[in-house]
């Protein structure tokens, strides 16, 4: 029986996986370091255009990021004002035709999640013709920032993926603040839910053995 | 003291005598497998549900500004927030996978046969309930999906003839899925459980005055009942310790797994998503509806998939007891249909393309030809059973039954 909740479960899952083809992997950081690190570009090179409309300066404070960079960034906003873009709405649609996406949920909101968007940062390239295009989202709006389609050098190139990755990990974070909470806490519940289990198994064979 | 309490409440109400004869007396016959334990279970996950959905509604605004900023409020600021939203969102997917094995038992043991018909009948319409429950349920969020899943299934009520605008007006409250739609949905979503607690009743009632059925198929009950209490409470503990793990990990682990991330997109009346797929428990039947190419006829086998299980008991003839364990044939049946709901989730789940569509419509003749082959294969099978004869196990279990019926009228025995 357990066998065939599994299958199911697994079966499920999959599907749910499915379509994340022809994207590159990224390995998203957890530790505090590259979160804030993803923090730092993000505020140096995406805020300008980008919300994080269900983050407050004081989020990152209380995470656990360095005091004097959040004030930095944060500039004469209070420390709970929503982390909101340097550009108005009908600037933007000047420019791009398009308001920026809000990015607090982005990372969730894409088929391939956090390998979506790494994919995405890092997939311009220049055309035969000299424009720039995209590899993951053709027809984006979005200039290439991180660069990575005006260089060939190895090293640059190699500097502009950290960089990306670090951003992933910092949207990521942004995407679900509690996950590490929810799997540290995870652990203790399914240790105490094995250890229940086993101990009710032992009731019900107690009982059981009465019946013989 | 505790003792006068009781005898106080015994001569107002039957308290005493309905916990001994409905709860821990219930009489169970002993050789129920493993399989039974998710009736119980079923009835864990609907308290689950009703629990975290009070506690969840108490943070949640049913408003199209306010609806997807509310979830993320719960999801980031309310404390466990996050906990009781996974946990209400995987209890949805938890529900149903509960609720299909149980139906998967019932089928595969014949246990919806006589005298189990008006039993199968409620869980029918439990069924029903919880599909309704699910649904407006999954608008709440207002996500993309959710509003275009609701928008799409709203919209198949214009199949009904004469008044079909009118209805889908009606449901939505609106021209199109909006602000009335939401809170309409929000106040069913809250009202529906409590009807499927009403039903759940119903259903008990029925259950305890036919009783349990057992793997054997043959009422076993002179002989081989033993109290609910402390044998099965034990027993469906146990198995509610490995639900829980299964759950947890989930939970825990994969909270997003099961959701569609087009419904972490605020829901945009103005932009169709390329790909609109209702949540896992809902795609064999969606897939029914796509491979028919006409809405009304697609409308009518869609809800003809789900219903047809109420014509089980006349649509199997057979008077074989037990269920596919002692029917070769009948079994095969059962392992088809588990497969070609597999194969329907799949062709659900995928764009269409003339290859799935193709796939999708041999897996809809497959569905329906399992249940409309049913009364002629049984009784084939069941003819050729009687000549053949029957499985050890069932020829020994007859024998011993047909010698204790001898002895009990014979021996003058009562
Ligand atoms: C010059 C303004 C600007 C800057 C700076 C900018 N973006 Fe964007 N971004 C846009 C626009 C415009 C869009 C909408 C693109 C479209 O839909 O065509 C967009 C869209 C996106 C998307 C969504 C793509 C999709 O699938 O819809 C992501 C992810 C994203 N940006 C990430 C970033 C990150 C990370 C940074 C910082 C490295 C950044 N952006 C910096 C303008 C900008």
């Amino acid at each position: 029986m357990k066998r065939h909740l599994l299958a199911i479960f697994v079966l499920f899952s999959i599907q749910a996986h499915a379509g994340e083809e022809g994207l590159s992997h990224v390995q998203v950081q957890t530790s505090l370091a590259a979160i804030q690190r993803g923090a730092e570009t993000f505020m140096g090179q995406c805020h300008s255009c980008h919300t994080l409309k269900y983050m407050h300066y004081g989020d990152l404070k209380h995470f656990g990021m360095d005091q004097h960079k959040v004030d930095e960034w944060r500039g004469d906003q209070a420390l709970d004002a929503v982390i909101s873009s340097q550009m108005s709405d009908e600037a933007a649609l000047q420019s791009f035709a398009k308001v920026p996406p809000d990015l607090s949920l982005m990372t969730k909101a894409r088929e391939g999640g956090p390998d979506y968007v790494y994919s995405y940062l890092l997939g311009y390239y220049t055309d035969k013709d000299g424009m720039t295009a995209n590899h993951v989202f053709p027809a984006t709006k979005m200039p290439d920032i991180l660069g990575g389609s005006m260089t060939s050098d190895a090293a640059q190139l190699e500097a502009i993926r950290k960089q990306a990755g670090d951003i992933v990990s910092f949207l990521t974070w942004v995407a679900d603040p509690h996950e590490q909470e929810r799997q540290r806490l995870g652990y203790y519940v399914l240790a105490y839910l094995m250890v229940l289990t086993v101990l009710l198994y032992l009731v019900k064979n107690r009982i059981w053995s009465r019946l013989k | 003291m505790a003792n006068k309490i009781i005898a106080w409440v015994d001569r107002r109400f039957p308290l005493t005598s309905f916990v001994k004869h409905e709860l821990t007396g219930y009489p169970t016959p002993r050789n129920l497998s493993y399989w039974w334990n998710f009736g119980f279970l079923a009835g864990f996950v609907l308290v689950l549900q009703v629990v975290t959905g009070i506690f969840l509604a108490m943070h949640y605004k049913a408003d199209v500004n306010l609806s997807f900023d509310s979830i993320q409020h719960i999801m980031r600021d309310v404390n466990y927030g996050w906990l009781l939203r996974y946990m209400h969102a995987t209890g949805a997917s938890a529900f149903f996978l509960v609720i299909f094995i149980h139906m998967a038992r019932t089928l595969y043991y014949g246990s919806y046969r006589r005298p189990r018909e008006l039993l199968w009948w409620t869980g029918q319409g439990l069924l029903i309930l919880l599909m309704a429950t699910a649904f407006m349920g999954y608008l709440l969020p207002w996500g993309q999906m959710s509003f275009w899943g609701a928008t799409v299934i709203t919209n198949l009520f214009r199949a009904t003839p004469f008044v079909g605008d009118q209805i889908v007006i009606w449901l939505r409250g609106d021209f199109t899925v909006g602000d009335a739609t939401l809170t309409r949905f929000f106040a069913l979503h809250y009202l529906f459980p409590f009807l499927i607690v009403g039903a759940v009743v119903v259903h008990l009632v029925a259950l305890h005055t036919v009783k349990s059925s057992n793997p054997s198929g043959i009422d076993l009950s002179h002989k081989d009942n033993i109290p609910f209490h402390p044998y099965f409470t034990a027993k469906d503990f146990y198995g509610l310790g490995w639900f829980l793990i299964v759950y947890c990990v989930f939970v825990f682990f994969y909270p997003d797994s099961l959701m569609e991330p087009a419904n972490n997109i605020p829901a945009n009346p103005m932009l169709t998503p390329n790909h609109i797929v209702p949540e896992w428990y809902f795609l064999p039947f969606y897939a029914i509806l796509r491979s028919v190419p006409n809405m009304v006829g697609g409308v009518v086998a869609m809800g003809l998939s789900v219903m047809i299980f109420a014509f089980m008991p006349y649509l199997d003839r057979s008077r074989i007891p037990g269920g596919a364990h002692y029917r070769p044939v009948y079994r095969v049946l059962v392992y088809i249909f588990a497969l070609d709901m597999l194969v329907l989730g799949y062709v659900g789940y995928t764009p269409p393309t003339d290859g799935t569509i193709l796939l999708g419509q041999i897996a809809a003749f497959v569905y329906f030809m399992t249940f409309l082959c049913l009364p002629f294969i049984s009784k084939a099978e069941e003819n050729w059973l009687l000549k053949r004869g029957f499985h050890p196990e069932l020829e020994a279990l007859v024998a011993a039954e047909q010698s204790a019926i001898a002895l009990r009228n014979g021996g003058g025995v009562k």
